[in-house]
């Protein structure tokens, strides 16, 4: 057997698997009396919720010891009940050969922002150092978060280099989520660096680099996963309970200019 | 990978009479096979428990349709793997798997020096944050044959591919995976 072959096959017994639930066949079909797919719903969703606040708390201290960002900072994410996390790089979205920019992205269906207001329970913000977006594009359940989630599509503005994969130069992503029990995941590349900032006096991180995946709460209480399609500098706040994410070639400064003028 | 004694045929023969203790203890041998294999499709261990749930009831359904005599543990893993990708499909998302390593873990086979110990350690999560980071697809193979451990035919079912597939699949994900190991071993 070849060595890298080898290699993983040794890894087998290493693999931290979940606890396999220990279900009976009894049990089962009990529970499948009771209703169809309902029997262990919501012990679930309150295991998982406990399990992910213990995952999140677990995955702050190892990013303390492995990568020593500031206690301040640490203590900064918990006041947003955030964590973000550092993993090896994933692979890079392959964007769609042709059709609308917000189409190739995957971003949902094109609308307008009328439309998509009256979709959606929160004010849409739109940054006035843009101008208006080139297309408006809506993601609804199930494929979107619980409560929608509404991108606005930049294409080439100036002095912001557009993307030569898709003509785009800037995405601003909203979606709505519960202030009081977000939990926001990152995963950075390793060439990926994190800093705390303050938007319009709200706590958000400026990510340089290369990231690709995020998550957060929406407003059931799912943990959403979701791409940042661009796979460059971000900035993301939390505005009120909406997650304002912001995705482009742009520097810090310019993000956080584009980031003042939401109105 | 878990034992399979011989006495699959009758409690299958038992429980398509009816006889749900028969079936309880098929249940009871690979649920955590099951469970697992549709951990690595959804990356999602309550959808993993749902798949794996529904995927039981279902094939309990189906036993008459079952052909004594055939490999019981590759038809179960055929539908819950159907329940599991099924379950990824109606909702739009994938949760992103991160297999991790068991903290302390040791071979048993040898009494090495603890900086042995830690180098090695060290080398498995490099080499399992590589496949981590592989597309979705390589990494099901990979963690398929060789974290399950789970046969030619269990994975080509798992997968929902045919077995010759398998294996040209599991040779294109480990020819990456070898690029990556050697490029990371140069940089």
């Amino acid at each position: 057997m070849p060595d890298l072959e080898q290699q993983l096959s040794a890894l087998a017994p290493a693999i931290e698997w979940p606890a396999t639930p220990s279900h009976s066949w009894g049990g089962v079909q009990r529970r499948r009396s009771e209703g169809p797919r309902r029997w262990s719903i919501a012990p679930r969703l309150i295991q998982n919720r406990w399990a992910l606040a213990a995952a999140a708390v677990l995955l702050i201290v190892a990013t303390l010891l492995a990568y020593t960002p500031s206690r301040e900072a640490i203590a900064g994410w918990l006041n947003l009940h955030t964590t973000i996390l550092r993993t090896q790089n994933q692979p890079t979205p392959s964007p769609r050969p042709s059709g609308p920019l917000g189409e190739r992205l995957g971003l949902g269906s094109p609308t307008t922002l009328k439309q998509a207001q009256g979709q959606v329970k929160w004010t849409i913000r739109v940054p006035s150092s843009l101008g208006p977006p080139d297309e408006v594009y809506l993601k609804l359940p199930p494929t979107g978060p619980t409560g929608g989630e509404v991108t606005l599509v930049y294409a080439q503005r100036p002095d912001i280099r557009a993307s030569g994969l898709t003509g785009v130069s800037v995405l601003v992503t909203e979606a709505r989520g519960r202030t009081n029990e977000i939990y926001f995941q990152k995963m950075l590349g390793g060439d990926a660096t994190i800093e705390p900032v303050t938007v319009n006096g709200h706590s958000g991180y400026w990510i340089a680099g290369r990231p690709h995946n995020f998550a957060f709460t929406d407003a059931d209480g799912n943990v959403y996963f979701d791409t940042l399609r661009l796979a460059t500098n971000t900035l993301i706040f939390d505005d009120s309970g909406t997650i304002v994410r912001i995705e482009g070639d742009v520097t810090k400064s310019q993000a956080l200019e584009i980031a003042s003028s939401l109105s | 990978m878990e034992g399979r004694p011989k006495d699959d045929s009758v409690l299958i023969a038992r429980a398509q009479r009816g006889d749900t203790a028969a079936y309880e203890e098929i249940v009871q041998r690979y649920q955590q096979i099951a469970f697992r294999t549709a951990y690595v499709i959804t990356g999602s261990s309550a959808d993993a428990e749902d798949a794996a749930q529904e995927g039981f009831v279902k094939a309990y359904r189906a036993l008459d349709r079952f052909r004594l005599g055939a490999d019981l543990r590759p038809w179960l893993l055929r539908i819950v793997a159907n329940e599991a990708r099924n379950r990824v499909r109606s909702s739009g998302r994938r949760h992103q798997l991160e297999l991790r390593l068991t903290e302390g873990f040791r071979p048993g086979d040898a009494a090495p020096s603890p900086e042995a110990v830690a180098v090695a350690a060290d080398e498995r999560r490099r080499l399992l944050a590589m496949v981590n980071a592989l597309s979705h697809e390589d990494r099901l193979v990979i963690a398929s044959r060789y974290f399950l451990e789970l046969s030619g035919e269990e994975t080509a079912a798992a997968l929902g591919i045919a077995e010759g597939t398998v294996k040209s699949r599991l040779s294109r994900a480990l020819a990456r995976l070898k690029a990556r190991v050697e490029e990371a071993a140069h940089a």
